[in-house]
Protein backbone atom coordinates (compact mmCIF):
# COMPACT_ATOMS: atom_id res chain seq x y z
CA UNK A 1 0.00 0.00 0.00
CA UNK A 2 2.93 2.31 0.80
CA UNK A 3 4.45 1.56 -2.59
CA UNK A 4 1.15 2.36 -4.25
CA UNK A 5 1.02 5.69 -2.37
CA UNK A 6 4.61 6.51 -3.38
CA UNK A 7 3.94 5.74 -7.02
CA UNK A 8 0.72 7.74 -6.95
CA UNK A 9 2.56 10.68 -5.37
CA UNK A 10 5.27 10.52 -8.03
CA UNK A 11 2.64 10.44 -10.79
CA UNK A 12 0.76 13.39 -9.26
CA UNK A 13 4.02 15.35 -8.92
CA UNK A 14 4.80 14.69 -12.58
CA UNK A 15 1.30 15.81 -13.63
CA UNK A 16 1.68 19.03 -11.59
CA UNK A 17 5.05 19.66 -13.21
CA UNK A 18 3.56 19.00 -16.64
CA UNK A 19 0.63 21.34 -16.06
CA UNK A 20 2.97 24.00 -14.64
CA UNK A 21 4.66 24.38 -18.03
CA UNK A 22 2.62 27.36 -19.13
CA UNK A 23 3.42 30.18 -21.45
CA UNK A 24 5.18 30.03 -24.79
CA UNK A 25 7.06 26.84 -25.29
CA UNK A 26 9.45 26.60 -28.21
CA UNK A 27 11.49 23.76 -29.55
CA UNK A 28 14.46 23.90 -31.81
CA UNK A 29 14.38 20.16 -32.37
CA UNK A 30 11.73 17.48 -32.21
CA UNK A 31 12.19 14.86 -29.49
CA UNK A 32 12.14 11.12 -30.18
CA UNK A 33 11.53 8.93 -27.16
CA UNK A 34 13.73 5.86 -27.74
CA UNK A 35 11.62 3.82 -25.29
CA UNK A 36 8.58 4.20 -27.55
CA UNK A 37 10.26 4.13 -30.97
CA UNK A 38 10.06 0.72 -32.64
CA UNK A 39 12.18 1.68 -35.66
CA UNK A 40 9.31 0.94 -38.07
CA UNK A 41 10.51 3.69 -40.44
CA UNK A 42 7.12 5.31 -41.14
CA UNK A 43 8.52 8.70 -40.14
CA UNK A 44 11.35 8.24 -42.65
CA UNK A 45 8.81 7.64 -45.39
CA UNK A 46 6.71 10.74 -44.71
CA UNK A 47 9.54 13.21 -44.06
CA UNK A 48 9.70 15.50 -47.12
CA UNK A 49 13.13 16.83 -46.14
CA UNK A 50 15.05 13.56 -45.79
CA UNK A 51 15.73 14.58 -42.20
CA UNK A 52 15.02 11.25 -40.48
CA UNK A 53 16.90 7.99 -40.54
CA UNK A 54 16.56 4.83 -38.49
CA UNK A 55 19.90 4.17 -36.80
CA UNK A 56 20.37 1.20 -34.52
CA UNK A 57 16.61 0.66 -34.32
CA UNK A 58 15.61 4.20 -33.37
CA UNK A 59 14.48 7.16 -35.45
CA UNK A 60 17.11 9.92 -35.48
CA UNK A 61 16.19 13.43 -36.67
CA UNK A 62 18.82 15.63 -38.30
CA UNK A 63 18.42 19.08 -36.69
CA UNK A 64 20.00 20.78 -39.70
CA UNK A 65 17.38 19.42 -42.13
CA UNK A 66 14.19 19.25 -40.03
CA UNK A 67 11.68 21.97 -41.03
CA UNK A 68 9.10 21.27 -38.26
CA UNK A 69 6.36 20.16 -40.64
CA UNK A 70 5.23 17.64 -37.97
CA UNK A 71 4.32 14.97 -40.51
CA UNK A 72 6.41 12.47 -38.54
CA UNK A 73 4.54 13.40 -35.34
CA UNK A 74 1.23 12.83 -37.09
CA UNK A 75 2.31 9.58 -38.70
CA UNK A 76 4.22 7.84 -35.89
CA UNK A 77 2.04 4.87 -34.85
CA UNK A 78 3.58 4.82 -31.37
CA UNK A 79 3.35 8.54 -30.67
CA UNK A 80 7.09 8.51 -30.00
CA UNK A 81 7.86 11.94 -31.51
CA UNK A 82 7.01 15.11 -29.59
CA UNK B 1 24.25 -7.45 -56.54
CA UNK B 2 21.68 -6.49 -53.97
CA UNK B 3 21.06 -10.04 -52.89
CA UNK B 4 24.71 -11.03 -52.91
CA UNK B 5 24.67 -10.80 -49.13
CA UNK B 6 22.16 -13.64 -49.05
CA UNK B 7 24.82 -15.95 -50.40
CA UNK B 8 26.98 -15.10 -47.42
CA UNK B 9 24.45 -16.98 -45.30
CA UNK B 10 25.40 -20.11 -47.11
CA UNK B 11 29.13 -19.39 -47.22
CA UNK B 12 29.72 -18.46 -43.62
CA UNK B 13 28.90 -21.88 -42.15
CA UNK B 14 31.81 -23.31 -44.12
CA UNK B 15 34.17 -21.33 -41.89
CA UNK B 16 32.62 -22.27 -38.61
CA UNK B 17 32.39 -25.51 -36.73
CA UNK B 18 29.02 -25.13 -34.99
CA UNK B 19 26.48 -22.74 -36.42
CA UNK B 20 22.86 -22.19 -35.51
CA UNK B 21 20.27 -20.58 -37.72
CA UNK B 22 17.10 -18.70 -36.78
CA UNK B 23 14.73 -17.46 -39.43
CA UNK B 24 11.50 -15.50 -39.34
CA UNK B 25 8.90 -14.14 -41.73
CA UNK B 26 6.27 -11.52 -40.95
CA UNK B 27 3.71 -10.09 -43.27
CA UNK B 28 0.92 -7.61 -42.66
CA UNK B 29 -1.67 -6.12 -44.96
CA UNK B 30 -4.00 -3.17 -44.59
CA UNK B 31 -6.77 -1.77 -46.67
CA UNK B 32 -9.25 1.09 -46.39
CA UNK B 33 -11.13 3.44 -48.64
CA UNK B 34 -8.13 5.79 -48.91
CA UNK B 35 -5.56 3.20 -49.89
CA UNK B 36 -7.08 -0.20 -50.56
CA UNK B 37 -3.95 -2.26 -50.50
CA UNK B 38 -0.89 -1.52 -48.40
CA UNK B 39 1.35 -3.95 -46.63
CA UNK B 40 4.74 -5.04 -45.52
CA UNK B 41 6.78 -8.23 -45.76
CA UNK B 42 9.74 -8.85 -43.46
CA UNK B 43 12.11 -11.77 -43.92
CA UNK B 44 15.00 -12.30 -41.58
CA UNK B 45 17.74 -14.73 -40.71
CA UNK B 46 20.23 -14.96 -37.87
CA UNK B 47 23.35 -17.08 -38.14
CA UNK B 48 25.24 -17.54 -34.89
CA UNK B 49 28.68 -19.06 -34.50
CA UNK B 50 31.06 -19.16 -31.57
CA UNK B 51 32.18 -15.53 -31.55
CA UNK B 52 30.16 -14.06 -34.35
CA UNK B 53 26.61 -13.39 -35.45
CA UNK B 54 25.29 -12.45 -38.85
CA UNK B 55 21.82 -10.97 -39.28
CA UNK B 56 20.15 -10.28 -42.58
CA UNK B 57 16.79 -8.54 -42.75
CA UNK B 58 14.87 -7.88 -45.93
CA UNK B 59 11.80 -5.64 -45.93
CA UNK B 60 9.42 -5.02 -48.81
CA UNK B 61 6.94 -2.27 -47.99
CA UNK B 62 4.08 -0.66 -49.86
CA UNK B 63 2.62 2.19 -47.84
CA UNK B 64 1.95 5.86 -47.23
CA UNK B 65 4.82 8.16 -48.13
CA UNK B 66 3.23 11.54 -47.52
CA UNK B 67 1.17 11.49 -44.34
CA UNK B 68 -1.54 13.52 -46.05
CA UNK B 69 -4.96 12.86 -47.57
CA UNK B 70 -5.28 11.73 -50.33
CA UNK B 71 -2.36 9.42 -49.76
CA UNK B 72 0.53 8.88 -52.11
CA UNK B 73 1.84 5.37 -51.81
CA UNK B 74 5.41 4.23 -52.25
CA UNK B 75 6.98 0.82 -52.52
CA UNK B 76 10.46 0.27 -51.21
CA UNK B 77 12.84 -2.55 -50.50
CA UNK B 78 15.30 -2.39 -47.64
CA UNK B 79 18.08 -4.87 -46.98
CA UNK B 80 20.09 -4.83 -43.76
CA UNK B 81 23.12 -7.09 -43.36
CA UNK B 82 24.88 -6.92 -40.01
CA UNK B 83 27.95 -8.90 -38.95
CA UNK B 84 29.25 -8.85 -35.37
CA UNK B 85 32.59 -10.41 -34.49
CA UNK B 86 33.84 -10.58 -30.92
CA UNK B 87 37.53 -11.09 -30.25
CA UNK B 88 38.29 -10.89 -26.55
CA UNK B 89 37.33 -7.43 -25.29
CA UNK B 90 36.97 -6.04 -28.83
CA UNK B 91 33.74 -6.18 -30.81
CA UNK B 92 33.75 -5.26 -34.49
CA UNK B 93 30.42 -4.63 -36.21
CA UNK B 94 30.40 -3.91 -39.95
CA UNK B 95 26.98 -3.55 -41.55
CA UNK B 96 25.36 -2.33 -44.72
CA UNK B 97 21.87 -1.05 -45.38
CA UNK B 98 20.51 -0.78 -48.90
CA UNK B 99 17.18 0.87 -49.71
CA UNK B 100 15.60 1.09 -53.15
CA UNK B 101 12.37 3.02 -53.85
CA UNK B 102 10.43 0.94 -56.33
CA UNK B 103 7.18 2.82 -56.92
CA UNK B 104 6.25 4.48 -60.20
CA UNK B 105 6.03 7.84 -58.47
CA UNK B 106 9.04 8.31 -56.23
CA UNK B 107 8.76 10.31 -52.99
CA UNK B 108 9.56 13.99 -53.43
CA UNK B 109 12.23 15.58 -51.26
CA UNK B 110 12.34 19.34 -50.69
CA UNK B 111 15.97 20.39 -51.09
CA UNK B 112 17.74 22.94 -48.91
CA UNK B 113 18.98 26.31 -50.25
CA UNK B 114 15.66 26.60 -52.13
CA UNK B 115 17.11 24.26 -54.72
CA UNK B 116 13.71 22.86 -55.61
CA UNK B 117 12.47 19.32 -55.39
CA UNK B 118 14.13 16.00 -56.16
CA UNK B 119 12.87 12.43 -56.21
CA UNK B 120 14.20 9.96 -53.69
CA UNK B 121 15.26 6.68 -55.28
CA UNK B 122 17.10 5.02 -52.40
CA UNK B 123 20.46 4.89 -50.69
CA UNK B 124 23.25 2.59 -49.68
CA UNK B 125 24.70 2.98 -46.22
CA UNK B 126 27.77 1.05 -45.08
CA UNK B 127 28.77 1.34 -41.45
CA UNK B 128 31.42 0.15 -39.05
CA UNK B 129 31.25 -0.03 -35.26
CA UNK B 130 34.10 -0.90 -32.94
CA UNK B 131 33.51 -1.41 -29.21
CA UNK B 132 35.94 -2.36 -26.49
CA UNK B 133 35.54 -3.39 -22.85
CA UNK B 134 38.62 -1.89 -21.22
CA UNK B 135 37.69 -3.20 -17.80
CA UNK B 136 34.51 -4.65 -16.30
CA UNK B 137 33.28 -1.08 -15.71
CA UNK B 138 34.66 0.92 -18.63
CA UNK B 139 33.29 0.53 -22.13
CA UNK B 140 34.49 2.36 -25.24
CA UNK B 141 32.38 2.64 -28.38
CA UNK B 142 32.66 4.17 -31.83
CA UNK B 143 30.61 4.09 -35.01
CA UNK B 144 31.04 5.43 -38.49
CA UNK B 145 28.23 5.63 -41.07
CA UNK B 146 28.26 6.80 -44.68
CA UNK B 147 25.18 7.38 -46.84
CA UNK B 148 25.21 7.65 -50.60
CA UNK B 149 21.72 8.79 -51.54
CA UNK B 150 20.10 8.75 -54.96
CA UNK B 151 18.22 12.05 -55.15
CA UNK B 152 17.25 12.67 -58.75
CA UNK B 153 16.17 16.01 -60.14
CA UNK B 154 13.54 16.45 -62.82
CA UNK B 155 16.19 16.47 -65.57
CA UNK B 156 17.50 13.09 -64.32
CA UNK B 157 20.53 14.69 -62.67
CA UNK B 158 21.73 12.88 -59.58
CA UNK B 159 22.49 15.36 -56.79
CA UNK B 160 25.36 13.24 -55.48
CA UNK B 161 24.04 13.64 -51.94
CA UNK B 162 26.27 12.03 -49.33
CA UNK B 163 26.25 12.05 -45.54
CA UNK B 164 28.88 11.00 -43.03
CA UNK B 165 28.24 10.41 -39.34
CA UNK B 166 31.04 9.56 -36.93
CA UNK B 167 30.46 9.04 -33.22
CA UNK B 168 32.35 7.67 -30.27
CA UNK B 169 32.58 7.77 -26.53
CA UNK B 170 33.13 6.01 -23.26
CA UNK B 171 30.86 4.73 -20.49
CA UNK B 172 31.83 4.11 -16.89
CA UNK B 173 29.44 1.92 -14.94
CA UNK B 174 30.07 2.47 -11.25
CA UNK B 175 29.33 -0.30 -8.78
CA UNK B 176 26.70 1.95 -7.09
CA UNK B 177 24.21 1.92 -9.91
CA UNK B 178 25.42 5.19 -11.44
CA UNK B 179 26.89 5.45 -14.92
CA UNK B 180 28.70 8.27 -16.68
CA UNK B 181 28.90 8.51 -20.46
CA UNK B 182 30.87 11.03 -22.47
CA UNK B 183 30.28 10.91 -26.22
CA UNK B 184 30.82 12.97 -29.32
CA UNK B 185 29.26 12.98 -32.76
CA UNK B 186 29.86 14.78 -36.03
CA UNK B 187 27.46 14.74 -38.97
CA UNK B 188 28.16 16.09 -42.42
CA UNK B 189 25.75 16.31 -45.37
CA UNK B 190 26.81 17.61 -48.76
CA UNK B 191 25.77 17.85 -52.35
CA UNK B 192 28.21 19.31 -54.85
CA UNK B 193 25.54 19.91 -57.46
CA UNK B 194 23.64 22.46 -55.36
CA UNK B 195 26.71 23.60 -53.38
CA UNK B 196 25.17 22.41 -50.12
CA UNK B 197 27.30 21.51 -47.15
CA UNK B 198 26.09 21.20 -43.59
CA UNK B 199 28.19 20.12 -40.63
CA UNK B 200 26.98 19.88 -37.07
CA UNK B 201 28.66 18.40 -34.03
CA UNK B 202 27.37 17.26 -30.67
CA UNK B 203 29.03 16.51 -27.37
CA UNK B 204 27.01 14.55 -24.80
CA UNK B 205 27.59 14.10 -21.09
CA UNK B 206 25.13 11.68 -19.53
CA UNK B 207 24.56 10.59 -15.94
CA UNK B 208 22.49 7.46 -15.58
CA UNK B 209 21.01 6.14 -12.35
CA UNK B 210 19.67 2.68 -11.69
CA UNK B 211 19.21 2.21 -7.94
CA UNK B 212 20.13 -1.25 -6.76
CA UNK B 213 18.35 -1.34 -3.42
CA UNK B 214 14.67 -0.81 -4.10
CA UNK B 215 11.54 -2.34 -2.65
CA UNK B 216 10.58 -5.65 -4.24
CA UNK B 217 8.93 -5.51 -7.65
CA UNK B 218 10.08 -1.95 -8.26
CA UNK B 219 12.41 -0.80 -11.02
CA UNK B 220 13.58 2.79 -11.42
CA UNK B 221 15.98 4.21 -13.98
CA UNK B 222 16.84 7.75 -14.83
CA UNK B 223 19.22 9.63 -17.08
CA UNK B 224 20.21 13.26 -17.44
CA UNK B 225 21.98 14.22 -20.66
CA UNK B 226 23.53 17.56 -21.50
CA UNK B 227 24.15 17.96 -25.22
CA UNK B 228 26.32 20.75 -26.56
CA UNK B 229 25.64 21.45 -30.23
CA UNK B 230 27.80 23.19 -32.76
CA UNK B 231 26.07 23.87 -36.05
CA UNK B 232 23.06 25.51 -37.65
CA UNK B 233 19.48 24.48 -38.33
CA UNK B 234 17.71 25.15 -41.64
CA UNK B 235 16.94 28.76 -40.55
CA UNK B 236 20.73 29.21 -40.23
CA UNK B 237 20.26 29.69 -36.48
CA UNK B 238 22.63 28.03 -34.06
CA UNK B 239 21.27 24.72 -32.78
CA UNK B 240 20.51 25.21 -29.10
CA UNK B 241 22.24 23.20 -26.40
CA UNK B 242 19.86 20.77 -24.74
CA UNK B 243 19.33 19.21 -21.31
CA UNK B 244 17.26 16.04 -21.46
CA UNK B 245 16.02 14.31 -18.30
CA UNK B 246 14.13 11.07 -18.33
CA UNK B 247 12.85 9.00 -15.40
CA UNK B 248 11.20 5.61 -15.74
CA UNK B 249 9.38 3.79 -12.97
CA UNK B 250 8.08 0.25 -13.24
CA UNK B 251 6.04 -1.06 -10.33
CA UNK B 252 4.37 -4.42 -10.02
CA UNK B 253 1.55 -4.13 -7.48
CA UNK B 254 0.26 -7.65 -7.68
CA UNK B 255 1.68 -10.51 -9.71
CA UNK B 256 -0.85 -9.67 -12.41
CA UNK B 257 -0.71 -5.85 -12.51
CA UNK B 258 2.24 -3.68 -13.47
CA UNK B 259 2.52 0.06 -14.08
CA UNK B 260 5.19 1.61 -16.28
CA UNK B 261 5.51 5.41 -16.05
CA UNK B 262 7.95 7.64 -17.92
CA UNK B 263 8.49 11.35 -17.35
CA UNK B 264 10.62 13.39 -19.72
CA UNK B 265 11.75 16.99 -19.59
CA UNK B 266 13.77 18.77 -22.27
CA UNK B 267 15.23 22.23 -21.75
CA UNK B 268 17.00 24.23 -24.45
CA UNK B 269 19.71 26.81 -23.84
CA UNK B 270 19.76 29.19 -26.76
CA UNK B 271 22.06 32.24 -26.63
CA UNK B 272 21.43 32.87 -22.95
CA UNK B 273 17.70 32.12 -23.20
CA UNK B 274 16.48 29.06 -21.34
CA UNK B 275 13.37 27.44 -22.80
CA UNK B 276 11.24 24.51 -21.81
CA UNK B 277 11.41 22.62 -25.10
CA UNK B 278 9.30 19.60 -24.20
CA UNK B 279 7.65 17.96 -21.21
CA UNK B 280 5.92 14.63 -21.46
CA UNK B 281 4.34 12.07 -19.19
CA UNK B 282 3.45 8.57 -20.25
CA UNK B 283 1.98 5.64 -18.36
CA UNK B 284 1.00 2.07 -19.15
CA UNK B 285 -0.97 -0.28 -16.95
CA UNK B 286 -0.74 -3.96 -17.79
CA UNK B 287 -3.11 -6.60 -16.40
CA UNK B 288 -2.38 -10.24 -17.15
CA UNK B 289 -4.86 -12.97 -16.34
CA UNK B 290 -5.82 -16.53 -17.30
CA UNK B 291 -2.11 -17.32 -17.34
CA UNK B 292 -2.63 -21.08 -17.36
CA UNK B 293 -4.24 -21.01 -20.82
CA UNK B 294 -2.33 -21.69 -24.05
CA UNK B 295 -2.19 -17.92 -24.62
CA UNK B 296 -2.27 -15.68 -21.52
CA UNK B 297 -4.84 -12.89 -21.64
CA UNK B 298 -3.82 -9.29 -21.23
CA UNK B 299 -5.38 -5.84 -20.97
CA UNK B 300 -3.15 -2.81 -21.50
CA UNK B 301 -4.22 0.76 -20.80
CA UNK B 302 -1.90 3.50 -21.97
CA UNK B 303 -1.85 7.27 -21.98
CA UNK B 304 0.58 10.00 -22.92
CA UNK B 305 0.61 13.79 -22.72
CA UNK B 306 3.29 15.97 -24.19
CA UNK B 307 3.72 19.71 -24.44
CA UNK B 308 6.29 21.45 -26.58
CA UNK B 309 5.76 23.91 -29.40
CA UNK B 310 3.11 21.36 -30.30
CA UNK B 311 0.82 19.34 -28.08
CA UNK B 312 0.18 15.64 -28.44
CA UNK B 313 -2.21 13.52 -26.43
CA UNK B 314 -2.82 9.83 -26.71
CA UNK B 315 -4.92 7.28 -24.84
CA UNK B 316 -5.39 3.66 -25.78
CA UNK B 317 -6.54 0.24 -24.75
CA UNK B 318 -5.44 -3.08 -26.14
CA UNK B 319 -6.75 -6.40 -24.95
CA UNK B 320 -6.22 -10.01 -25.88
CA UNK B 321 -8.79 -12.35 -24.33
CA UNK B 322 -8.10 -16.03 -24.85
CA UNK B 323 -11.21 -17.91 -25.98
CA UNK B 324 -10.15 -21.45 -26.77
CA UNK B 325 -6.66 -22.96 -27.12
CA UNK B 326 -4.70 -20.57 -29.37
CA UNK B 327 -7.71 -18.49 -30.39
CA UNK B 328 -8.06 -15.04 -28.82
CA UNK B 329 -10.33 -12.05 -29.16
CA UNK B 330 -8.54 -8.74 -29.79
CA UNK B 331 -9.89 -5.30 -28.97
CA UNK B 332 -7.95 -2.21 -29.95
CA UNK B 333 -9.02 1.38 -29.28
CA UNK B 334 -7.06 4.61 -29.48
CA UNK B 335 -7.70 8.34 -29.22
CA UNK B 336 -5.01 10.77 -30.39
CA UNK B 337 -4.49 14.49 -30.85
CA UNK B 338 -1.54 15.53 -32.99
CA UNK B 339 -0.70 18.49 -35.17
CA UNK B 340 -1.47 17.90 -38.81
CA UNK B 341 -0.04 19.02 -42.13
CA UNK B 342 -3.29 18.39 -44.00
CA UNK B 343 -4.43 21.61 -45.66
CA UNK B 344 -7.68 23.01 -44.28
CA UNK B 345 -7.86 20.53 -41.41
CA UNK B 346 -6.97 23.02 -38.70
CA UNK B 347 -3.99 22.92 -36.38
CA UNK B 348 -4.93 19.66 -34.65
CA UNK B 349 -6.03 16.31 -35.85
CA UNK B 350 -8.25 14.31 -33.52
CA UNK B 351 -8.43 10.62 -34.24
CA UNK B 352 -10.54 7.94 -32.64
CA UNK B 353 -9.90 4.35 -33.66
CA UNK B 354 -11.78 1.29 -32.47
CA UNK B 355 -11.76 -2.25 -33.71
CA UNK B 356 -12.30 -5.85 -32.70
CA UNK B 357 -10.30 -8.71 -34.13
CA UNK B 358 -9.29 -12.32 -33.84
CA UNK B 359 -5.91 -13.94 -33.38
CA UNK B 360 -4.69 -17.52 -33.53
CA UNK B 361 -1.33 -18.56 -32.12
CA UNK B 362 0.16 -21.93 -32.97
CA UNK B 363 2.58 -22.24 -30.07
CA UNK B 364 5.59 -20.08 -30.85
CA UNK B 365 5.70 -21.16 -34.49
CA UNK B 366 2.96 -19.04 -36.05
CA UNK B 367 0.58 -16.21 -35.28
CA UNK B 368 -2.21 -15.06 -37.55
CA UNK B 369 -4.44 -12.12 -36.76
CA UNK B 370 -7.00 -9.80 -38.26
CA UNK B 371 -8.68 -6.60 -37.05
CA UNK B 372 -11.51 -4.56 -38.51
CA UNK B 373 -11.21 -0.95 -37.39
CA UNK B 374 -13.21 2.19 -37.71
CA UNK B 375 -11.37 5.51 -37.67
CA UNK B 376 -13.02 8.85 -37.12
CA UNK B 377 -10.90 11.89 -37.73
CA UNK B 378 -11.62 15.61 -37.95
CA UNK B 379 -10.03 16.13 -41.34
CA UNK B 380 -12.11 17.98 -43.91
CA UNK B 381 -12.59 14.85 -45.97
CA UNK B 382 -12.94 11.18 -45.10
CA UNK B 383 -14.15 11.80 -41.60
CA UNK B 384 -15.04 8.17 -41.05
CA UNK B 385 -13.59 5.12 -42.66
CA UNK B 386 -13.27 1.41 -42.11
CA UNK B 387 -9.97 -0.34 -42.27
CA UNK B 388 -9.03 -4.01 -42.31
CA UNK B 389 -5.67 -5.14 -41.00
CA UNK B 390 -4.32 -8.66 -41.02
CA UNK B 391 -0.99 -10.30 -40.45
CA UNK B 392 0.88 -13.59 -40.41
CA UNK B 393 4.05 -14.16 -38.39
CA UNK B 394 6.14 -17.30 -38.78
CA UNK B 395 9.02 -18.39 -36.58
CA UNK B 396 9.98 -21.97 -37.37
CA UNK B 397 12.63 -22.03 -34.62
CA UNK B 398 16.38 -22.46 -34.47
CA UNK B 399 18.38 -25.38 -35.79
CA UNK B 400 22.09 -26.18 -35.75
CA UNK B 401 24.27 -27.61 -38.46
Amino acid sequence: MTRFANTLAAAVAAIILLSACKGPVESTQLVVNPDDCTGCGECVEVCPYNAIEVIDGDAVIDPALCHFCYRCVEQCPEGAIN
Amino acid sequence: MKYAALFVIFLLPAFAAAVSFDGWANTRMEGDSLSPQTGRLDLGGLLRGGDWTFIIHERLSHGDSTGIVPRILNTYSRTDADLTIKAGPITVNPDVCWTVDLGDKKPEIVLPLQAGVACREGFIRPGLGIDADITDDIHLFSRGLYWKRDLIQEDDTNLGWTETRISGGATWNSPWGVSLTVAGLTHKAESDLINYESVWNRMDVQFGVRPQSLPPNMFVSGAVTYSIYDGSDFFDHDIADRLTSRVRLVQMFFPAVSVNTTFESVIDFDDGITRNACTSLESRVLYRFMKNRDVPSVVELSGKLSRSSIRTERAGIFSRINIYKGLSLLIDAEARITPTSVAGAGPCRKRYIFGPGLEYQLGTIARIWGIVEQERTNLDRNENWWRMRAGLELYPGAFSF
